[in-house]
């Protein structure tokens, strides 16, 4: 198990630089490594990560979710774990400090290049420069998630959404 | 391809030990043989090679969910789906002149299998009041008898409408239009006969009538539960999933009255280890329960759940979860409490020892998944039942995160979808009121008539009108000479149907079979080639694109059918219904679905997308849409089926050569039983403390609290490890055991998983015909 750590100034808000990391299904369009996102649920997603001609499918559990603050993710699945943050805190001239920590296990959170910890700082290093450059030349986001999650479980939003939502009534 | 069979299917029954592991090799052989049976390599292969594909034919059987697309196998069926679309897409047909040489009473004489086997039906026919033949009848003709006998009703409320599970979204939506417009909701369906104890339960606790987990939470539990289901026969792609989640790291505890051969080990036929290895080991921990004893365990659980939290506090419960999101934890607590374990251990049949074993697992698991099916359904306290088992996925917090959640496994492809698209006799208002406002009719309030009440309606002759769309109601239903009974004293009956059944041979003084497209085959109409809707279990909701040549130029689709009855019976009376743009263009009805079906909006782009839309299940944003607005725990009276002294406890069940009412042969095979259905499974201890002999025969008496004899004649005993007190039989054979009154309380669902029967010596064998 290490750890990689990386941060990025971006030069834009927190809450903007926030809700477009909250977009996770468009990080392939920006992304090198970062070929497929499917956001099963909100706390639920399925990543692919392609590094040459090897790619890797994992899933991972979103177990904390605090809008314009951080989130904090956990490998799931048999093989040694990897768990991860992503904090955002106000930087200088109104942008945001964007920082990333990621402890991977020996065959960690990709198996592409979880066993070469300089690799992984290195590509995590590029993947944020490539969100800031997308970020910052978008200006605002393009679009946003701001549900808070709690141990890995959704917390209801405040009002709670709309019981038309989803279909409610019994089914035998 | 075989000819269809001339004689009843006439075997000498051969018992062998059961099988110890589920699909492998035999698998693959029994559906490839089955499949080429009734159609020829060509069509065997455009089915199968497409089932379950994006753009593909939708598997008509069992509604477990396919894998994400860019996931699934170039074969993606398993071996009762590859059975069961080839005997739609077989090569068989009803012509004019089978009706011609058989008359409805010599029909009414054939067994299930021998009716199925006959082949496709053609074209559509009737039989008018005083014969006891059917003939042919144009589609006209048949809509405008139809309608005729709508509108001299008294009311539409002596109107009833059947939805089995085999029907479209859009066909259901259709349907519960059309009675709506016509002015009842008498709606009933095949879910009141499955898992409507579920939706009850599930609603009542979590504010959702549907499971809460994704295959993909499936693969991620520590511990998986498989409660009262048999997958190996009635899910088998189920089996793959617990591979995966096994695979994974999973544990998985099996509970069930039956050593299931793929409750114990199953051999992927998709993979290298599951054609030449062991397999993989599906339950490592087996618990051998007596019928209906579900309830007890679960108590049993959960009751040293709060013991285990009384010697280590703090450290077992889930306490921030039950603190922000649950309501009745401190009445469930001290009630189940109050469960004594001599009571447990009667009614489970298991030791305390086991049960223990059972928390110790629990303890060591972060993620939870309970799945259960007809089983727990299909009893009276079935509703406690699952209400208990949603209160042990509660104390540890199992639900609403990755790995957790409730997992009702549903048996029939769209039989979930069906209900989510308004096939339910007590629709809640705003579902009503969307309806006004799209069609601009005010629907019927009232709540109508579920497969139950239908039946006891139909017999006192409040009932005169019946429509099946799909499905085989008279062999689904319990009680089945009441049953039959009550549909025989109908004016009109009416099936909308691909192959012949029974229910077509038990009709009312004038009878209609309107022959339509099967899932597999192509549906041209006006605006162009269309495509169906169908909703798994796990609540995704997909396209079906048939590919076959339709079995004749005269079959109708459903919604074409539905359509036209429509027009013909309502005219331009009823609402603003463009029931000619919806025949043209099935994707207008989908739009009308999108502005009233909550989830779908914007239906017809999302559901070409490849794996379609997930409907959203409010138990994963931690919203609860039932009463109290919280997860609910709740305490549930101590109930157990109980059986007097020489008496044991039925359960009906499918055999493996089996598809819901038909049997495709007479075999099944992991149990060990060939050709002979008339069997019951008895503990060899119970053979010898009765008096019995293996191979003996029986009569299978009910035993029931009105005066009726129901009585079941002509059964082999055949000993068998089930648990001590329990007996087991196939159904449809044995439905004519479950009284129309033994109903699961709140659900109204029959008990057909508790029967209280007597085993009588009986003389002679009688010839196995259905309903005789």
């Amino acid at each position: 198990m290490y750890t990689v750590e990386e941060t990025i100034e971006v030069a834009v808000p927190v809450r903007t630089a926030y809700n477009q990391w909250t977009q996770f299904k468009g990080f392939p369009g920006f992304m090198t490594v970062v070929k497929k996102v499917v956001q099963v649920r909100p706390a639920l997603l399925t990543w692919t990560l392609g590094f040459g001609p090897v790619h890797r499918e994992f899933q991972i559990e979103i177990v904390e979710q605090e809008p314009d603050s951080h989130l904090t993710w956990q490998g799931l699945g048999r093989r040694p774990v990897h768990r991860g943050e992503v904090s955002f805190r106000p930087g200088t001239a109104g942008g945001t400090a964007v920082t990333v920590r990621i402890e991977i296990g020996s065959r960690g959170a990709t198996g592409v290049f979880g066993g070469l910890p300089r690799l992984a700082g290195r590509v995590v290093r590029t993947e944020l420069t490539h969100f800031k450059e997308y970020v910052e030349g978008l200006g605002a986001e393009s679009g946003a998630w701001r549900g808070v999650i709690r141990d890995g479980r959704v917390r209801p939003r405040e009002p709670k959404p709309d019981r038309s939502r989803a279909a409610h009534w019994p089914v035998g | 391809m075989k000819k269809a069979p001339g004689d009843e299917p006439n075997e000498a029954l051969t018992v062998s030990s059961p099988k110890k592991w589920a699909a492998g090799v035999p698998a693959v052989v029994h559906a490839l043989e089955y499949s080429l049976e009734e159609t020829s390599p060509v069509r065997t292969g455009e089915t199968l090679l497409t089932m379950n594909q994006v753009g593909g034919i939708d598997c008509p059987g069992c509604a477990w969910a396919d894998p994400a697309p860019g996931h699934r196998h170039r074969n993606e069926y398993c071996e009762n789906g590859a059975k069961h679309i080839n005997d739609e897409a077989t090569s068989r047909r009803v012509t004019p002149d089978f009706f011609r040489t058989h008359t409805v009473s010599e029909l009414a004489r054939r067994s299930d299998q021998w009716l199925n086997q006959q082949g496709r039906l053609t074209e559509p026919v009737v039989k008018r009041p005083g014969s006891d033949f059917y003939e042919p009848i144009s589609w006209h003709d048949a809509f405008g008898l139809l309608a005729g006998e709508l509108k001299s009703l008294d009311s539409p409320d002596e109107a009833v409408f059947y939805t089995s599970g085999r029907a479209s979204n859009e066909a259901a939506f259709l349907l519960q239009l059309f009675a709506r417009a016509l002015g009842t909701n008498n709606l009933p369906d095949c879910s009141n006969l499955c898992h409507e104890s579920s939706g009850f339960a599930l609603h009542e606790t979590l504010g959702t009538g549907k499971g809460t987990v994704s295959l993909d939470d499936l693969h991620h539990a520590d511990l998986i539960f498989v409660v009262g289901q048999n997958p190996g026969s009635n899910h088998p792609r189920q089996l793959s999933a617990l591979e995966q989640a096994k695979r994974n790291g999973a544990r998985i505890i099996a509970v069930n009255p039956l050593p299931e051969a793929g409750l114990l080990r199953f051999k992927n036929p998709q993979k290298p280890r599951g054609l030449i290895g062991k397999g993989t080991q599906i339950a490592d921990r087996f618990l051998q329960i007596r019928n209906g004893g579900d309830l007890a365990l679960f108590q049993g659980i959960n009751r040293l759940l709060l013991e285990a939290e009384d010697a280590r506090p703090g450290r077992v419960l889930a306490h921030d979860f039950i603190r922000s999101d649950t309501k009745g934890f401190e009445e469930f607590a001290a009630h189940v409490r109050t469960v004594g374990w001599d009571d447990i251990l009667a009614a489970t049949g298991l030791t305390r020892e086991e049960i223990e074993q059972v928390r110790d697992e629990v303890l060591r698991s972060e993620r939870v998944i309970v799945c259960w099916a007809m089983g727990i359904t299909q009893h009276k306290h079935a509703v406690p039942t699952i209400r208990e088992m949603v209160n042990f996925l509660l104390l540890r917090g199992n639900v609403g995160r990755a790995g957790t959640g409730a997992c009702p496994v549903r048996g029939h492809s769209n039989v979930q979808g069906d209900r989510t698209m308004g096939i339910w006799e007590q629709m809640p208002d705003d579902f009503l009121d969307a309806l006004q406002e799209e069609f601009g009719f005010d629907p019927p309030r009232a709540h109508g008539l579920d497969s139950v009440n239908a039946i006891r309606a139909m017999r006192e002759g409040r009932v005169k009108f019946f429509l099946a769309l799909a499905g085989n109601f008279v062999r689904a239903a319990p009680d089945s000479e009441i049953t039959e009974e009550a549909m025989r004293g109908c004016r009109l009956t009416a099936h909308i149907s691909t192959k012949l059944n029974r229910s077509h041979t038990v009709c009312g003084e004038t009878a209609l079979i309107l022959p339509t497209l099967g899932r597999t085959e192509r549906d041209v109409q006006a605006d162009g080639e269309q495509f169906v809707t169908v909703e798994n279990s796990m609540s995704e909701v997909h396209t079906s694109h048939g590919r076959l040549r339709p079995s004749s130029p005269l079959l109708l689709s459903e919604i074409s059918i539905l359509c036209r009855l429509a027009r013909h019976t309502l005219g331009d009376g009823v609402g603003d219904i463009p029931w000619d743009r919806f025949e043209a263009d099935y994707g207008v009805i989908r739009d009308s679905i999108s502005r009233i079906v909550p989830g779908l909006h914007d239906f017809n782009r999302r559901v070409t997308r490849p794996g379609g839309i997930q409907l959203p299940n409010a138990v994963n944003e931690g919203v609860y849409h039932n009463d109290v607005g919280k997860a609910l725990f709740t305490a549930n009276a101590f109930e157990m089926p109980r059986a007097p002294e020489g008496h044991l406890l039925l359960q009906t069940l499918r055999s493996h050569d089996q598809w819901n009412t038909v049997p495709y042969t007479a075999d099944d095979r992991y149990r060990g039983i060939r050709g002979s259905r008339r069997v019951v499974l008895v503990n060899p201890e119970d053979v010898s403390a009765l008096g019995l002999a293996e191979g003996q025969y029986v009569d299978l008496v009910g035993v029931w609290d009105d005066d009726t004899e129901r009585r079941a004649e002509g059964f082999r005993v055949v000993p068998y490890p089930t648990a001590r007190g329990c007996a087991a039989a196939y159904y449809p054979e044995t439905n004519v055991l479950v009284p129309l009154d033994s109903v699961a309380d709140k659900s109204n669902q029959p008990t057909s998983k508790g029967i209280v029967v007597r085993l009588e010596p009986a003389a002679a064998p009688v010839p196995a015909a259905a309903g005789s």
